[in-house]
């Protein structure tokens, strides 16, 4: 059992995939956003990658141990202390009944993990025990973790002193720049090319409205091709309205100018065109940036995005321990 | 209209969509379930999931399994296969849901949006009938609740309808907000584009809004018999008709929806088929309206 002392700015149970055989019913993924770190930080504590954790996001949570076990803390630093002592990123601790670990802004990066040997054993509902916190559904109770709340926890055999190499950690960029990948589509052929070449040049800014449910980008108007002006009436009015159709996840939909990116936790369908994807090898870098930081987009192949998703995988396992 | 071939359109690593065409109409959404079905019977592996919307699917897959142009010839030969859509018959729930019209609360939304963000924005209902060419908010009204609504798809939140109307002579068009409402009630009824929708919660929104239902779309605590399976009351392939009620009538229904106590009106022995659909609709006047 691990006891909630302070709940950092919005903490909440996630676990990987996430609810991610839903979308046909309404359910976004959710899930962590930066799955690399997330996956690591289980490993190291000897869990399956996917198992239920916390995603701490830009202000870490106080929490208190009821029983021995082993933690692994990864992504954003957090500082993270245990007993007012500071622990290591990245590495496999061990912990005592009645130890108290306090984490606190994210000096690097935005969202830090926290996996707990055994996991974290809340309901799982729809497939998964993630929380969509909007939609109060799943975690505890629907939401981010609260203080005083109790978090049930697993039976797990972590072992203490485990490490991710350096090289096998996602390279958080420090100067607040960052290049995303993305694929082009669903709905690439509605903007024109003009259009197309000012997305991939342009640099964009992350909006300080962007949260578990969408990202917005602040940056220069779009231009459309003939196709967004001469449609059909059902299609809407505005040029980037389309049919209703669904979301894919990672799209990045043209809510009339204003691109946002359908993170974790976004609508999954709706009335507006999705030009560009985000695939989920570009994910991690959307999870560690803050609003205020630039993105610019690099164009892959879907090959090539399903190569590099295949790598990440690969390196969140237990070849990247030492 | 349906294009001749459908087309494939890639969304990122992991998605593929499907689009049959670029209107609302029953064969195309009658593609988009059939295609979701045939991957279910066929068992076409490294199919994660397949969304279907009004005229398009959405399928999430696993590139690890099948890779994005082996996916796109699968579901190309499939979708040649799959029997043709007129002969198919689906099981479709009718569901009574009582509804005030002109009501209160979207008023008071509407009113909200003219006060804090564009005072010059036509009042909905007024708008909606305007553009459509009819006499009136009354008319909008007869009009609105004068067809069974197509429960084409869920998305955009947990259990939330796309819905069309399936008779030709009630069919509207309107634009959505823009800039969006920030604040819309649970139950409220409105449209965009050519699609009805129900708001499950509480929350923003940009359909055109004229009534409101007391009945939820979304339950957690899962209080009515419709709800014992899942939060959400509707599925693709169910039919709507709303059923005008009064002001005193939404307060008793809302009271026994709290306690779950309502007995909802749901219907469950009816087929629908596109010939049969068909037929039907070529006995209408498509100009005409109620």
């Amino acid at each position: 059992m691990l006891e909630v002392i302070k709940p950092g700015l919005e903490t909440s149970i996630q676990d990987w995939p996430g609810r991610f055989a839903y979308l046909r019913f309404g359910f976004p993924w959710s899930g962590p956003m930066d799955s690399w770190s997330f996956r690591l930080a289980n490993v190291l504590v000897g869990n399956p990658p996917g198992e239920a954790g916390l995603e701490c996001q830009f202000i870490g949570p106080t929490l208190k141990f009821q029983r021995d076990g082993v933690i692994a803390v990864t992504g954003a630093e957090m500082q993270p202390k245990l007993d007012g002592t500071p622990i290591p990123m990245w590495e496999s601790v061990a912990v005592r009944a009645g130890q108290t670990l306090e984490m606190t802004f994210a000096k690097l990066g935005a969202r830090a993990y926290i996996a707990i040997a055994g996991g974290i054993r809340n309901e799982v509902f729809f497939g998964s025990r993630s929380t969509f916190h909007k939609g109060g559904i799943g975690g505890m109770g629907g939401h981010a973790i609260k203080a005083g709340q109790t978090l049930p926890i697993g039976d797990g055999k972590g072992v203490a002193g485990r490490r991710v190499k350096a090289d096998a950690r996602p390279p958080i960029r420090t100067d607040k720049r960052w290049d995303v990948d993305v694929c082009a589509g669903p709905n690439d052929d509605w903007i024109d090319a003009a259009g197309q070449e000012r997305f991939l040049t342009t640099d964009w800014k992350l909006s300080s409205k962007s949260d578990r449910s969408g990202f917005r980008l602040d940056g220069p108007e779009w231009s459309f091709t003939e196709k967004a002006y001469n449609k059909r009436p059902e299609h809407g009015s505005i040029p980037s309205n389309i049919v209703d159709h669904g979301y894919p996840v990672g799209a990045i939909n043209l809510a009339g100018q204003t691109p946002i990116i359908l993170v974790n936790d976004a609508p999954d369908g709706g009335g507006f065109i999705n030009p560009y994807t985000v695939p989920q090898c570009g994910f991690w870098k959307l999870g560690q940036s803050k609003p205020g930081e630039i993105y610019r987009f690099q164009l892959l192949t879907v090959e090539e995005a399903q190569q590099r998703a295949r790598e990440i995988k690969a390196i969140c396992t237990e070849q990247s321990i030492e | 209209m349906m294009y001749d071939e459908p087309r494939f359109l890639p969304g990122g690593d992991c998605f593929i969509e499907i689009e049959f065409g670029d209107e609302l109409n029953l064969e195309l959404n009658f593609k988009a379930q059939e295609l979701g079905h045939a991957i279910v019977e066929h068992n076409i592996k490294g199919v994660m999931e397949c969304m279907p919307s009004f005229s398009a699917s959405l399928v999430h897959y696993d590139s690890d399994v099948i890779s994005y142009n082996d996916l796109k010839t699968e579901l190309s030969r499939l979708l040649k296969s799959v029997s043709t859509t007129d002969e198919v018959e689906l099981d479709s729930r009718l569901i009574y849901m009582p509804a005030v019209y002109l009501d209160p609360w979207s008023s008071a939304a509407i009113d909200q949006y003219l006060e804090k963000i564009n005072p010059d924005k036509e009042r909905d209902p007024e708008f909606v009938a305007k553009l459509n060419n009819l006499e009136d908010a009354q008319q909008l009204v007869r009009v609105h609740s004068g067809t069974e609504y197509w429960v084409a798809a869920l998305g955009f939140w947990p259990g939330t309808p796309f819905m069309m109307p399936l008779d030709p002579r009630c069919r509207l068009f309107a634009p959505k907000y823009n800039p969006p409402r920030t604040f819309t009630h649970k139950g409220t009824i409105g449209m965009g584009g050519g699609a009805t929708a129900i708001y499950p919660v509480d929350g923003p929104g940009g359909y055109q809004i004229f009534a409101r239902t007391p009945v939820p779309i979304w339950d957690m605590q899962q209080r009515l018999k419709p709800f014992k399976e899942a939060p959400y009351l509707l599925r693709p392939t169910d039919r709507l008709k709303f059923v005008h009620i009064t002001l005193e009538e939404f307060a008793e229904i809302e009271r026994k929806c709290e306690e779950g106590t309502y007995e909802m009106n749901v219907v469950g022995y009816q087929k629908i088929s596109l010939a049969s659909y068909r037929a039907w609709v070529k006995t209408l006047d498509p100009n005409a309206r109620f």
